[in-house]
């Protein structure tokens, strides 16, 4: 069975699909929010729920790409699957561009849609390490003394240990000293490692 | 081919008045008409048919005018020019008869053009043979010339009516209407107005038989102007016949009737492409209408497949789990009821396409109105709606009954649904109509429910907006195509209550379009 803690959030206009769905998701271990409508779902929304969003697209009032809108302009990281009954080129082609995971056409294929639930939820647990890493790497960066960050900066720069050194006017040596204990602190072995990780959080 | 030799020899002698010489030089020359409908029709195979039926018309009706040799070669002169005739109309393909304002017109120009060359080698040879004196020869030419083009002009139209299967239909139906007897009635007043009143006044009135004409040609089309033709010039002949008239009166008088001929004969074309741009049209809006159902069906069968499939997939889930109690029961009476509801949106939808083609009928506005409510009673009495008809005016519709009942019951129920959501107790719906002006009447319906936003109103029309959950967002398109392909508008007004407006043509007014 799938993770427990892994909530799917049905938004879907017709009760019956809805409780189809929610019954089915369910019973494959899935915890389940259903909602009725795309506006009682974004009044409910928390930015900190996990899990992951399965969308219809035609539904009275606002509609599921809308809401998809909506969503991603909070900058939420909710991973999202759309569904739809009448699939077309340019609804699909806004799904994607609006960071879908899958889109799914009624009557849905489960397979489809479990594999599409297993990878929003990789996906979100990916995002989730990432964002994880992140926050550590802000933190052990503020435990760098000022030296040691102008002499990680000019490493991450590219510069060699001689030319570092004329720039802070310092010697060489010392250079080495700053550069050992800043690589400690950041926990990162070598020099492409820290290149990356700098990069990467910048 | 003995019926054609028949009808050639009797229509020749039925024209044989005012003769000049005793040769078949008549005001009124029909029988050509008679030879190039069959030679359009079986081809080059008639030729000699014509060549025999000329002949015997010659020995028959005429008692030989000239030596036999001499009868015959005129008799293949002519024959060769009918031949070409019919071969040039061929080349344009007029093969059958003309429906169309241009077909009409190439189709005049040709015969008269026709005659005309082929009056003038005939009366050239009669003038070689002298069989007419050379100083008269420019006075037959004009009047065989005239006699032969009115002839076919007039004849022809109807003969190829005659010898074709769907015309013969045509005419069949048009004669069993009723309205046939009025038109006899009228041609036999105008007849005698122009000829019985006209006669002592140099036939002034003769504009009188414009008449019947016009009206036949606006009310059946070419069909109807054929059969008037056919019947004044009848009219013409006997009343030159029994009156006596002089051969120059009776010349005027044939021209003045191709003209009447072909005034009507334009006036039918147009009636007929008038007619069938509308029917193609109405043809169109249904055909829009039925894509647009497609794409409905797809939609509205989508949701209970998407449930019956997911809770299908739900029992077997729950079979895996060894759950065989209540819940496997209760998700198993779900699938069934899943599947009625399937079964209920195509019901709904084969409704709209129930009828093949539109089936007009003069309907009292108070009966459809009742038969639509009638069925909805129930469902008011139980969802405590109280749902009425004001006084409706006793006014006739012309249209189709089952389409329009599925326009005002897809607008009840939407009036129903609107509602819902109301405090029982002020749930209402209203139907009323009143006459417009210009001879239309609008049909009212009303609710209690909420009414509609100017945006919502403006986009309602449109296929798949939908503001129900569970609703076709297919419905109002539709109803508004067949709404329109009855010439009539379906509207939505924004006020503080549900307010849809029909408006149609009443029976009377449809009667005219329709003419």
């Amino acid at each position: 069975m799938q993770a427990h803690e892994s909530r799917v959030f049905i938004v879907e206009d017709d009760a019956s699909v809805r409780d189809a769905l929610s019954l089915l998701l369910s019973l494959r271990g899935y915890a389940v929010s259903p909602f009725a409508s795309a506006e009682s779902f974004l009044s409910a929304y928390q930015p900190d729920w996990r899990g992951c969003l399965l969308l219809d697209i035609r539904m009275p009032g606002m509609n599921g790409l809308t809401l998809q809108q909506h969503l991603l302009e909070q900058a939420a990281t909710l991973p999202v699957i759309v569904m739809t009954g009448h699939g077309n080129v340019e609804s699909a082609r806004q799904a994607f561009r609006a960071h879908a995971v899958d889109f799914l056409e009624k009557p849905i294929d489960h397979e489809k849609l479990v594999s599409a639930l297993q990878e929003a939820c990789s996906q979100q647990n990916q995002a989730q390490a990432e964002i994880q890493q992140h926050t550590e790497f802000i933190q052990l960066l503020s435990t760098l003394t000022p030296r040691e960050r102008e002499v990680m900066d000019l490493v991450v720069a590219g510069q060699h240990n001689r030319e570092i050194a004329s720039a802070l006017n310092i010697s060489a040596r010392t250079v080495e000293v700053h550069k050992a204990r800043m690589m400690t602190k950041l926990r990162v072995r070598n020099v492409p490692s820290l290149v990356r990780l700098s990069l990467f959080h910048s | 081919m003995l019926i054609f030799l028949l009808g050639y020899v009797v229509l020749d002698w039925a024209s044989y008045i005012h003769p000049l010489h005793g040769l078949n030089i008549t005001p009124w020359n029909p029988a050509p008409a008679l030879g190039l409908v069959f030679l359009l029709r079986f081809g080059k195979t008639m030729l000699l048919p014509l060549a025999l039926a000329i002949l015997s018309a010659d020995i028959g009706v005429r008692h030989l005018p000239a030596a036999l040799p001499i009868t015959i070669l005129l008799a293949l002169v002519l024959t060769t020019g009918y031949g070409l005739i019919a071969a040039v109309l061929r080349r344009f393909g007029h093969t059958t008869i003309f429906n169309d304002r241009y077909g009409l017109f190439q189709w005049v120009v040709i015969i008269t053009l026709g005659t005309l060359l082929n009056s003038a080698v005939f009366v050239g040879a009669l003038t070689i043979a002298h069989l007419i004196p050379y100083e008269e020869m420019g006075y037959a030419f004009l009047r065989y010339a005239i006699g032969d083009s009115v002839g076919v002009l007039v004849t022809m139209p109807v003969l190829w009516l005659l010898i074709d299967e769907s015309g013969r239909a045509r005419l069949r139906l048009m004669v069993l209407q009723h309205t046939v007897l009025w038109h006899l009635v009228l041609t036999a007043c105008a007849l005698w107005v122009a000829f019985g009143l006209g006669a002592q006044a140099d036939f002034k009135y003769f504009y009188v038989l414009f008449l019947p004409m016009a009206w036949a040609a606006a009310r059946q089309g070419l069909t109807g102007a054929l059969l008037s033709a056919t019947l004044i010039q009848g009219g013409i002949i006997s009343a030159a016949q029994s009156l006596g008239f002089s051969t120059v009166t009776v010349l005027e008088i044939q021209l003045l009737a191709v003209v009447l001929v072909l005034f009507g004969f334009f006036l039918g074309v147009v009636v007929d492409e008038q007619k069938r741009i509308s029917v193609e049209l109405n043809q169109t809006l249904r055909l829009a209408a039925a894509g647009e159902m497609t794409g409905a069906l797809a939609h509205e069968l989508n949701q209970p497949l998407t449930a019956l499939s997911a809770y299908g997939t739900a029992c077997e889930q729950l079979l895996e789990q060894g759950e065989t109690g209540a819940c496997l029961r209760d998700t198993i009476h779900r699938m069934v009821a899943e599947s009625f509801r399937a079964a209920e949106v195509l019901r709904r939808l084969r409704d709209f396409f129930r009828t093949g083609a539109t089936q007009l009928e003069s309907v009292a506005i108070n009966d459809l109105l009742h038969a639509v409510t009638h069925s909805f009673k129930e469902k008011a009495q139980q969802q405590q709606i109280q749902l009425r008809i004001d006084d409706v005016p006793a006014c006739l519709v012309c249209v189709d009954r089952l389409q329009m009942e599925v326009v005002l019951r897809n607008l009840l129920s939407n009036a129903f649904d609107a509602v819902a959501e109301q405090v029982s107790g002020t749930r209402q719906i209203r139907f009323s109509a009143q006459v417009e002006g210009a001879g239309r009447i609008c049909i009212c319906i009303e609710d209690s429910g909420p009414g509609l936003s100017a945006a919502t109103a403006a986009r309602l029309f449109e296929a798949f907006q939908s503001t129900k959950s569970s609703g076709l967002g297919l419905g109002l398109a539709i109803s508004r195509a067949i709404v329109e392909a009855h010439g009539g508008q379906l509207w939505a007004e924004v006020t503080g209550h549900g307010v849809f407006k029909l408006l149609l043509p009443v029976e009377s007014e449809a009667h005219h379009a329709s003419a």
